[in-house]
């Protein structure tokens, strides 16, 4: 009787919320998803929106998800100024509202895990639950081998294929070591990179910025997700955040850093599992 | 193998024009390229007069009489002024001085006179240094410049509109207008923002024609609209639009947009949407474009299922498509192409008129030089040098109004479609000023394209150029010549107003007009005596035109794209969203 459930198509735009303009990706929820908050996708640095196609198109179809390229990033304009994390998580609140979301989920990757925290911490009402993939604390944290953290410091990978390939094994790890070339095509096929100084910002607004002191203040059903073999965030960090955050649960695969989107057919339905679940009381 | 040749043969062209070619800039024209050129040198380069200065002040030395008599003439004048003698007053249509206190409070007054008087004396003594075309082009420029900004206007404490204001918000106004100065001059383009960032959103309320995107390639998105009759003509026309804006002036809001206006009119259109390149596809040039517009041409003919297409080049589109043209009639493809219309495209760059002379070989070969260092040439450094060309319209006017007065600009779609850049890639770069430098497409053979020698003599279609009369980016006399340089048939159309509003000039305005004639003598003006003014808006004669040329009617299609092109999302598509 019921077809194979079908998503409907992703819907690109560029939004302006408090003067600022971001490129945005929306997925509208179909079935019994139309009337459920929807999932905010955080991206990790330097990467646009379409990074996370896989993962996206993974999830259950009728899922609604919204996707952004942080401001600097992608197809979004520089903003004018720097800005912090507590300031962007702020923004990103009044993004969603703008977009007929009061309540949303959000899943954070990587740097955008760090956002994703701190949106939970900072709009308890808003956030639903959280899913943090391959995130750490901030500077409080286990980090990651120096030379790892030094491929970190400029966004070179995302605009030089070649050398994006001949680094994605040291610093992406997990199923990028036997493959390499598709850590240079994910980050490459379909990223728009915007101005270095985009990437810059990113990095600028995560200085000095750490969770650790109000994890313990997560009040939403936490996943925690991380790699088993991911350079830029030790398995310590995902450890040492299921055990802070109050209702937190943890899911170590064996990947890498990306493994989200290298092995999306696989991590996607854990996510998935984890937000139907039925609220606890 | 022959592309790197090529490509290497171009910039050693540009390089050695620029060891041969001192100042020779009177021999190009059109702003375009010196838009091009100036774009990737410093802001304030532009406003360093160099040797014209040097030569300006010889100038001056060499007639010190007529520098005496002048610098004389404006102490009179500054003594009736101080008398309330003086009779110097603003231009009629000068409405920055149009508030009564400047006529009326005899202090305001003073103060207007004296900035006239001495603003005149600035403009004459460029006149007294006698200097060529090229100095004196570039000496009245900075010397404008410098006189414009000194404007009392500009000044929070001397312009009585903006004192009313402090009076009336206690100072509110002062704090509004700082904000919007830190906010527009900490990023490029540094000049005051003719529009506020969300005041249109692309796909909400402008570029919404329906349509779908049936093809994507790296390079652009093809977007087929649909048709809005139930007839359609058999031959579909394609859009090639510039590569230095977003495509969507062709489609801005409803009823203001061509693409709609074609699509009622029964026409099937397909527009190209550039890709916005960035370091990553630096080596993008003319090749990569013109392969492009084939792959466009082939999928709009597989999608309708005809063996021709008519096409529209607009601006920078019209100049790589006239090149694909050429490089179809040498392959003896031509006949895939019905008809063939060009709007605001110049491709005979000779000659000058404006402030071309900014333009050196020299500073042609710095600019392609930074913008390969860099990868791309950046669309906003190109909209804040359009800014300073026309800086009362385009910079002083928002500084009073968004600065001083402490207003939001007003939301106007074709400013917002203007600050939303785009970047060229150095190869493009690289590739536009070596044609201009040597007004390469006016030469048979002087250029190629994907391996042809160009010859645009070859275009024996039917052709439709159009051109604004006001439009100082491309001269319409400029854009004539491309009726001397085909080969076939064409119909030449002045349209009222400049480069853009030429474009966006939708029936039913009651002033809208346009110039024709049914001949092309080889000089312009000696066209502009024979033709004749009608009624309206060129948009209809233009349709006129096409389905005359666009074959039969028949039913509409039942569906967008077809089995090899499936749809892949609703225009204005993705790339149209990418700053």
């Amino acid at each position: 009787m019921t077809a194979e459930p079908v998503a409907l198509p992703d819907r690109v735009r560029t939004v302006t919320v408090r003067r600022i303009a971001v490129r945005v990706s929306t997925r509208a929820a179909a079935g019994r998803y139309v009337n459920e908050p929807p999932l905010l996708l955080c991206n990790g640095i330097g990467v646009s929106l379409e990074v996370l196609q896989p993962f996206v198109d993974a999830l259950h179809p009728h899922r609604g998800v919204v996707r952004f390229d942080v401001p600097g990033v992608g197809g979004s304009p520089l903003p004018p100024y720097p800005y912090t994390v507590a300031g962007l998580a702020s923004w990103v609140t009044a993004l969603m509202a703008s977009l007929g979301h009061t309540r949303f989920d959000v899943l954070g990757l990587s740097w955008g895990g760090g956002l994703a925290q701190q949106l939970a911490v900072q709009s308890p009402r808003r956030v639903r639950r959280v899913v943090l993939t391959a995130t750490g604390t901030g500077w409080m944290m286990k980090p990651a081998h120096p030379r790892v953290l030094a491929k970190m410091m400029t966004p070179r990978r995302h605009r030089d294929p070649a050398y994006a390939a001949s680094i994605a094994a040291e610093i992406y790890g997990g199923t990028m070591r036997s493959n390499p070339e598709v850590g240079a095509s994910l980050l490459h096929a379909a990223t728009r990179s915007g101005p270095k100084r985009g990437y810059y910002y990113q990095l600028l607004a995560m200085t000095g910025w750490t969770s650790l002191p109000f994890l313990g203040l997560l009040r939403q059903p936490t996943l925690v997700m991380g790699g088993k073999d991911d350079p830029i965030i030790p398995v310590e960090n995902p450890l040492m955040q299921a055990r802070l955050i109050p209702h937190a649960r943890l899911h170590l695969y064996d990947g890498g850093h990306l493994g989200i989107v290298t092995e999306a057919a696989e991590l996607a339905p854990v996510v998935d599992a984890f937000l139907d679940e039925e609220l606890s009381a | 193998m022959t592309a790197t040749t090529n490509e290497s043969q171009a910039q050693e062209r540009i390089d050695a024009a620029e060891d041969v070619g001192h100042d020779t800039g009177d021999e190009l024209s059109m702003p375009l390229d010196l838009l091009l050129a100036d774009a990737a040198s410093s802001p304030l380069r532009r406003f360093l007069p160099g040797m014209s200065g040097v030569r300006f002040a010889a100038g001056l030395a060499r007639h010190p009489r007529r520098v005496v008599r002048r610098t004389a003439g404006l102490g009179v004048e500054l003594a009736k002024v101080g008398l309330g003698r003086s009779e110097v007053e603003p231009h009629a249509k000068n409405r920055r001085f149009s508030d009564e206190a400047w006529a009326g409070n005899p202090l305001f007054k003073r103060t207007l006179q004296g900035y006239l008087a001495w603003g005149e004396a600035m403009r004459g003594l460029v006149d007294d240094a006698d200097l060529g075309w090229g100095d004196d082009q570039r000496m009245t420029f900075i010397l404008d410049n410098l006189v414009e900004a000194s404007a009392p206007s500009n000044n929070p404490f001397l312009n009585p509109k903006v004192i009313k204001r402090i009076l009336d918000t206690g100072g509110g106004n002062l704090v509004e207008g700082g904000k919007r100065l830190v906010r527009d001059f900490a990023t490029a383009p540094r000049v005051p923002s003719m529009v506020e960032p969300d005041a249109f959103e692309v796909g909400e309320d402008i570029a919404i024609t329906p349509g779908e995107v049936v093809f994507r390639t790296d390079v652009f998105e093809l977007i087929q609209y649909a048709p809005q009759t139930g007839k359609v003509r058999e031959v579909p026309l394609l859009i090639v639009p510039p590569t230095i804006n977003k495509y969507y002036v062709i489609d801005l809001a409803e009823g203001r947009s061509l693409v709609e206006h074609l699509v009622q009119q029964g026409q099937q259109v397909f527009c190209i949407s550039w890709r916005n390149p960035d370091a990553r596809h630096a080596d993008w040039g003319l090749d990569t474009y013109g392969q492009a517009i084939l792959e466009a041409m082939q999928a709009a003919q597989d999608v309708s299922e005809q063996d021709k297409v008519a096409m529209l080049g607009i601006c920078s589109g019209g100049m790589i498509a006239s090149m694909v043209l050429a490089h179809l009639a040498a392959i003896g493809e031509l006949d895939r192409v019905a008809a063939y219309s060009l709007a605001v495209t110049v491709l005979d760059q000779e000659q000058a008129g404006l402030p071309s002379a900014l333009l050196s070989h020299k500073s042609a070969a710095a600019s392609t030089r930074a913008s390969r260092e860099k990868g791309y040439l950046d669309g906003r450094a190109l909209a804040e040098i359009f800014a300073w060309l026309r800086p009362n319209d385009l910079i002083w006017n928002y500084w009073v109004n968004n600065y001083l007065m402490g207003h939001a600009p007003k939301a106007f779609d074709i400013l917002y479609w203007n600050a939303d850049s785009v970047r060229m890639t150095a190869a493009m770069h690289r590739d536009f000023m070596d044609l201009a430098i040597r007004n390469a497409l006016t030469e048979a053979g002087a250029s190629e394209m994907l391996g042809s020698k160009v010859d645009l003599a070859k275009i024996d279609v039917d052709s439709y150029v159009v051109a604004g009369i006001a439009d100082h980016l491309c001269k319409w006399e400029s854009c004539y010549r491309t009726t001397q340089l085909f080969g076939g048939d064409s119909r030449f159309v002045l349209s009222t107003s400049g480069h853009i509003a030429a474009m966006v000039n939708p029936p039913g305005n009651e002033k809208a007009s346009f110039q024709t004639a049914s001949e092309n003598p080889p000089e312009a003006s000696g066209w502009l005596e024979k033709a004749s003014k009608v009624k309206g808006s060129w948009w209809e004669d233009y349709v006129g035109w096409l389905a005359e040329r666009t074959g039969d009617e028949r039913d509409k299609p039942e569906r967008l794209g077809s089995e090899g092109y499936e749809p892949l999302c609703a225009a204005p598509g993705t790339y149209v969203h990418d700053r």
